[in-house]
């Protein structure tokens, strides 16, 4: 399985369901994308994930910073 | 009277038809963020949403749109369901009045019941996380209040802050958080990361209703929001000692999470379906590592479906942003008679006003911009007489229509400031903005053929009232 965002290969698994073998949650270690396996393909299956929300490793690298990180104080 | 906790306002909106319990099993996506999505259309009198069976999870409690209808907020004050928004406004506006109320301190907060700390501490364990909209980069806390001081001055009650900042999980233990330049929190950190320093944060989730609106109600910086509360609610807010920061958090919350915002780190968060009805795109943003959750035993998970609007976050936000300008204004202008600032939380605003002299209203719409939640919004403001209900949008297409010479009364200045969220702003976070000025001109500015209105006749105020019965009585 590949990240449905940014088609990166390693992915973490941040929750099971309470319930056993119903869902996991999953992450993508590059972008963060996190989605739960029962999820609608368009949020979990590469190939349906929207052109418009995907993401690179160049957007990740270029995205701005909000709020940008201040200068240290002097002394 | 006031709601000292989530669980009791949950009961009273039970009792007044206005919570909605949905007992089949339902998926966690895409059905409960389409059934709060689904509220917002439904119109003024939506009730609440309440979940407990939902897929996967075992012990699964869900609020949805708790404060998303005219019904439920002003519920939520201890007014009568049937209070008409302009009235919520103004009775909202008179009990600010009572400012500062001072809070309860109490020991007995219910959330101590449990505990995670450090290795042991686990969201998903917790709470039963969803995600809201399909563009969304993960699941969301975007109901809570965040509380955090100001590393210069810690000790000063009024400047600890109590806010809503949407969160994103990203991680068993972690959180992206989004604090907007202008808010306070963004302030916090400011002096926090310049000192190479970790900024404390206590982020409390399932709150008493009057918490949630005040922390979603723009004050001033040194201003306590449960000093705030207490005058909304008319009784001192309950409050207590969070255990790992010291910090002052509400008494009745179901969730206290602890830790600290990582000092000059940022990550990528995102995007998120925002209140613009706009996904923000993917941004580097500050991270949450959480030291302690303490929790009530079968906490309710409170959440808020935003997206295109109207969503529950315009009736949120909607007359807790009309005060704050309202009484700016009338500060120094007492001629400001009533704002509407319920659009887009003010990016524009509706302002009606008595006219000192000629060009006076444009005066008062600049006046606004320079608020200090109009230097982060308000990006639009429409003047009308005082004569003209702000919350009547009929009366104001009339005022628009009828008293508005574009090239005299429209003023565009260009590159203020405005929240990078906006989806007009460019660059983000600068905007131009604009006064349409639908007042009648007065002397010495002497434009246009005002002078023969026509006027409701005398005995119609009589027959609006025969009329409302007679549809009552049916
Ligand atoms: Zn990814």
């Amino acid at each position: 399985m590949i990240c449905p965002r940014c088609a990166h290969d390693a992915l973490d698994t941040l929750a099971h369901s309470p319930v056993p073998g119903v869902w996991d949650v999953l992450q993508c270690t590059r972008c963060l994308y996190t989605w739960r396996t029962t999820e609608p393909e368009r949020r979990t299956r590469r190939e349906a994930y929207p052109v418009q929300f995907r993401l690179t490793q160049e957007d990740i690298d270029n995205a701005i910073e909000v709020p940008a990180v201040p200068p240290l104080n002097a002394g | 009277m006031p709601y000292d906790d989530l669980r009791s306002f949950l009961d009273t909106l039970d009792k007044e038809g206005q919570l909605l319990r949905i007992t089949d099993e339902v998926l966690p996506e895409p059905d409960l963020a389409a059934a709060a999505n689904a509220a917002g259309r439904i119109g003024e009198g939506a009730p609440a949403l309440y979940f407990d069976n939902v897929t996967g999870f075992t012990d699964a409690r869900i609020a949805l749109n708790v404060h998303g209808s005219w019904r439920n907020h002003a519920l939520a004050l201890g007014l009568p369901a049937a209070t008409s928004v302009k009235d919520q406004v103004e009775e909202f506006a008179r009990r600010w009045d009572a400012f500062p109320v001072a809070p309860e301190r109490r020991e007995d907060a219910p959330w101590r019941e449990n505990t995670q700390e450090g290795a042991d501490v686990d969201l998903f364990d917790v709470l039963p996380l969803f995600r809201l909209n399909d563009g969304d980069g993960g699941f969301y806390l975007d109901k809570a209040a965040v509380v955090s001081r100001d590393p210069d001055d810690p000790d000063h009650f009024g400047k600890q802050n109590v806010g809503t900042y949407r969160l994103e999980v990203i991680g068993r233990d972690r959180l992206a958080i989004q604090p907007v330049p202008v808010h306070d929190v963004a302030l916090h950190l400011k002096a926090a990361e310049s000192r190479d320093e970790d900024l404390p944060i206590a982020i409390t989730l399932g709150n008493d209703p009057v918490t949630t609106i005040v922390a979603g109600m723009p004050m001033g910086y040194d201003r306590s929001e449960y000093e705030m509360a207490g005058a909304l609610r008319g009784a001192p807010a309950p409050i207590a000692t969070a255990p790992l920061t010291g910090f002052d958090v509400p008494w009745g919350s179901e969730v206290v999470i602890e830790g600290v915002i990582e000092g000059r780190k940022r990550q990528i968060e995102g995007p998120f379906g925002e209140f613009t009805g706009h996904y923000s795109g993917g941004r580097r943003m500050p991270v949450v590592r959480i030291d302690r959750i303490s929790y009530r035993t079968n906490p309710v998970f409170e959440s808020l479906y935003l997206g295109m609007p109207w969503t529950e976050v315009d009736y949120l936000v909607g007359p807790n942003t009309c005060v704050p300008l309202l009484k700016q204004l009338r500060a120094e202008f007492p001629e400001v008679q009533a704002v509407n600032a319920m659009y887009t939380h003010g990016l524009a605003v509706i302002i009606s006003t008595k006219k000192r002299y000629g060009g006076f209203a444009k005066a008062v719409g600049m006046r606004a911009m320079t608020t200090p939640h109009g230097l982060g919004y308000v990006a639009q403001v429409i003047l009308v007489d005082e004569d003209v209900d702000p919350f009547d949008l009929p009366q104001v297409m009339w005022a628009m229509s009828s008293k508005v010479n574009p090239k005299d009364d429209v003023v565009i200045i260009p590159n203020l400031s405005v929240l990078e969220l906006a989806p007009a702003a460019t660059p983000a976070g600068i905007t131009s903005k604009m006064i349409i000025d639908a007042t009648t001109p007065v002397s010495p500015d002497n434009r246009g053929n005002f002078s023969t209105p026509v006027r409701d006749l005398p005995e119609t105020k009589e027959w609006i009232g025969r009329l409302t019965s007679m549809l009552a009585k049916r």
